[in-house]
């Protein structure tokens, strides 16, 4: 299924099939949203997405403020349990597993799925101390597998040959664009299927900005990527697949050029050309 | 508003806190500076000779040897002292001399007895050696010159008997020419006013320079020394030289304090070079020196701090600080992150957080008498333990006491740490418990050390919490948790209003003082380094 029609309004949501590990193992898509829904209280975040998200591949989330994509992100590695009154309805599988489901391991859930925030959000610990956060979290208390698995983390995140020297060094110390290589590396030191970024660039200078973007050129031979972004260049520069998100529906989901030059959808339209949003 | 008013404006904004802060800087050295330099005193000062006496005797330091030379110097001037003294005592202290008549009667009749002279040679002399003890007697209590100098004479008249040649009669005649020879000199009519003002002399020299040489040893140390310090010396030595009287100055109006030259009340007597003498060589009676006592920090002290430091008092004070800020740290740490992580908004919680803004403001007495009502007199005997003070349940109660004030900066510092580094460890699969210890706790650690420190003062300086709980001003320093102890703040407090000893002491109450606010300011020094060098690692500076 490699083009899903435009996803209308409403989109008639799909009897539920019960899960085999032949298709949790399907190469087709890592993540798949049916009928997800959140909801504030009674007021709805996310209304019904059913959409399916892809490995190896950058899926770019855009909109308007407040349309719930990052909503939707945050939903993927249940990061919205943190406020209170929130109700979901649907599902939203991760490697077949539905992760709104009670029992749903979230230690593993979140391994599974890193996250990378707006702000870069390094702990005031050394940078050391910061990548291997999550491993020792998962029990590695060894000190040398502590070290390789720092390197590695630092490595992929392209900031190893920047710190090597002083890893006991503040991650306060290190510039904007290093501090969200290194959230970057801590969320990959944990060895996540998936790395959800939820504006990853929004605080960062151009420069900044462009490392991260062929960071993520990098990673998407590894790692599948979920970026929300308010920069259109930047979704048709990283992403291969674009969701554009209103009011908590999701209008358009579709190959990244075919958004961009070709919308189905004339709200789509009028947001990328910028007379809306 | 223009611009030239506005920098106007701003200017005499800054030169009003400059003066502000100027002024608060010269008030607090006001205040502080004669305590700080009073309580240095206790510390540094000129130590005389006795005090290093008193050092060797109770402390058991110094060298024995050195010692002993520096007395045997001082010794040579004191001498002429008690040679003055004495040649005055002769003609006033006439209960002496009584003493002495009738030993050297009862000697004489020994003497006869043992030479074999019995049957009424026996009873002529024995008689004529009573009626000499009875004229003696009566010229000793005589205030009239004429009558002295006829009683003398009749006894004089008997110096040249060869029956009391070579007896213990002869003394007989010594006293009676010393007397006769001091009766000429001093005003036989004011004899009893001059051996109260030569009573009180003598006390004033005992106070200078100890208890006389062969004189029997007082019971109470701090009259067993003289003046151990050099100012302590002067002070003696203005009593020395001017004694108060009460005058009147005008009929009917109340009377009025005067000093009067004390050498006054002995003018023309034996007995008025001594006050040439002692002011003159005073330094070389007492010998002072520069003394650094840093013992007293850890010196106990002596006959209700006559002598000696505050080394008990510095302990308790330590050991209650610590065993309280042991038990706040913990407590009010998890409070706070119960309260900012856990508890909602109900009403239960806005109920308790009103309770801790109030307990704040309790007077501290409130919780002295709190600690002793429910640590002391309930917690204990419920444990099996003996319902008294100690320093267990004053800890307690000061915990208690500074619990509030725990609570509210560390719960400060806790709901400053951003929420993202929360979500950065949610992110990564870290429970709320493991966020709080290793992401939450040590961002927010400088933010609880302030509170910490403001403890620390608290618990360290307080009075009234550990009045009824665990402090005492008299005790050994406790060898268990379960003892009471004496603090520097109670052990301030106490001198100040209860110790009419201490008070003789001025430097070593202020030293108690100083000792305290030095103390707390350490402390605080050290927890300021601290959470500075806890922000520096955080900030990665």
């Amino acid at each position: 299924m490699d083009i899903r029609r435009p996803t209308p309004v409403r989109a008639e949501r799909r009897p539920s099939v019960p899960e085999t590990p032949q298709e949790a193992s399907c190469p087709c898509s890592i993540i798949r949203s049916e009928g997800f829904s959140l909801y504030y209280g009674a007021k709805a975040g996310v209304k019904d997405v059913t959409m399916e998200i892809y490995p190896c591949r950058v899926t770019a989330i855009i909109g308007p403020s407040g349309c719930g994509k990052s909503t939707f992100l945050r939903s993927i590695n249940r990061m919205n349990d943190l406020i209170p009154h929130v109700r979901t309805e649907g599902r939203l599988m991760l490697d077949g597993h539905d992760v709104c489901d009670k029992r749903t391991n979230l230690v593993s859930l979140r391994q599974q799925a890193g996250m990378v925030f707006q702000k870069p959000n390094p702990f005031p610990k050394s940078i050391f101390d910061n990548v291997a956060y999550g491993p020792r979290l998962q029990g590695v208390r060894k000190g040398s597998d502590l070290q390789q698995i720092v390197e590695q983390g630092l490595r992929a995140a392209a900031l190893w040959d920047e710190v090597k020297d002083d890893l006991s060094k503040s991650a306060l110390a290190l510039s904007g664009g290093q501090q969200q290589r290194l959230c970057i590396a801590r969320a990959l030191a944990t060895k996540p299927r998936v790395l959800l970024m939820d504006e990853p660039c929004s605080a960062l200078d151009p420069i900044a900005t462009r490392r991260i973007e062929d960071l993520m050129e990098q990673l998407k031979t590894e790692y599948t990527i979920v970026i929300v972004t308010h920069n259109m260049q930047q979704a048709a520069r990283v992403s291969e697949w674009t969701a554009f998100f209103c009011l908590g529906e999701l209008i358009e989901y579709d190959r990244t050029d075919k958004i961009f030059s070709n919308p189905a959808h004339k709200q789509t339209e009028d947001y990328i050309t910028g007379r809306f949003g | 508003m223009k611009l030239i008013v506005r920098q106007g404006l701003d200017k005499v904004f800054t030169v009003l806190t400059g003066t502000a802060v100027v002024v608060l800087s010269l008030v607090l050295l006001v205040i502080l500076g004669p305590m700080i330099v009073k309580g240095t005193s206790a510390v540094l000062f000129h130590g005389t000779v006795e005090f290093r006496r008193m050092q060797q005797a109770l402390f058991n330091r110094g060298s024995q040897g050195q010692l002993a030379a520096e007395v045997a110097e001082t010794k040579a001037a004191r001498q002429k002292v008690y040679d003055l003294i004495d040649a005055f005592k002769q003609g006033i202290d006439t209960e002496s001399l009584k003493d002495q008549a009738g030993r050297i009667h009862r000697q004489f009749g020994q003497e006869l007895q043992d030479k074999g002279i019995q049957g009424e040679q026996y009873t002529a002399l024995r008689s004529i050696s009573r009626d000499i003890r009875t004229r003696l007697e009566q010229a000793f209590d005589s205030r009239d010159p004429n009558g002295i100098q006829q009683d003398l004479a009749y006894v004089l008249g008997f110096a040249d008997d060869p029956r009391f040649r070579g007896t213990a009669a002869e003394g007989f005649f010594r006293i009676a020419r010393q007397f006769q020879k001091a009766a000429g000199r001093v005003d036989v009519a004011r004899r009893g006013q001059y051996a109260t003002a030569l009573a009180e002399v003598e006390g004033i020299v005992a106070e200078l320079l100890g208890p006389r040489p062969g004189s029997p040893m007082p019971p109470l140390v701090r009259q067993q020394y003289g003046a151990t310090r050099w100012e302590q010396a002067q002070a003696i030595l203005h009593r020395f030289s001017f004694t108060e009287q009460w005058v009147e100055d005008q009929p009917g109006r109340p009377l009025i304090r005067r000093e009067v030259r004390r050498r006054e009340q002995f003018a023309g007597t034996d007995l008025e070079p001594l006050f040439d003498y002692v002011p003159g060589h005073l330094s070389e009676m007492l010998r002072p020196s520069l003394t650094i006592y840093w013992q007293f920090l850890i010196d106990d002290s002596v006959e209700s701090h006559t002598f000696g430091g505050v080394g008990p008092e510095l302990l308790g004070t330590l050991a209650i600080t610590l065993l309280g800020m042991l038990f706040v740290v913990p407590l009010g740490v998890i409070s706070a992150a119960y309260l900012v992580e856990q508890a909602g908004d109900n009403w239960a919680v806005r109920t308790i957080r009103m309770c801790i803004n109030t307990l704040a403001g309790v007077p501290s007495i409130v919780f002295g008498l709190f600690g002793l009502a429910f640590f002391v007199l309930t917690l204990l005997p419920a444990l099996g333990l003996e319902p008294k003070a100690c320093v267990l349940a004053a800890s307690l109660t000061l915990a208690v006491l500074t619990l509030p004030v725990m609570i509210r900066s560390s719960e400060e510092a806790i709901r400053a740490v951003p929420q993202t580094y929360k979500e950065g460890a949610f992110a990564l699969g870290a429970s709320p418990f493991r966020t709080f210890v290793t992401v939450t706790l040590p961002a927010a650690l400088p933010g609880i050390l302030t509170g910490v420190i403001l403890s620390l003062s608290r618990i360290a300086g307080e009075t009234a919490p550990v009045l009824f709980t665990g402090a005492v001003a008299m005790g050994r320093v406790p060898h268990s948790a379960l003892e009471p102890t004496r603090t520097l703040s109670y052990g301030s407090y106490d001198m100040a209003v209860g110790d009419r000893i201490a008070m003789m002491f001025p430097h070593n109450q202020y030293g108690m003082v100083v000792t305290l606010v030095v103390l707390i300011l350490a402390l605080n020094g050290l927890a300021i380094v601290l959470r500075t060098r806890v922000f520096k690692r955080l900030k990665g500076h």
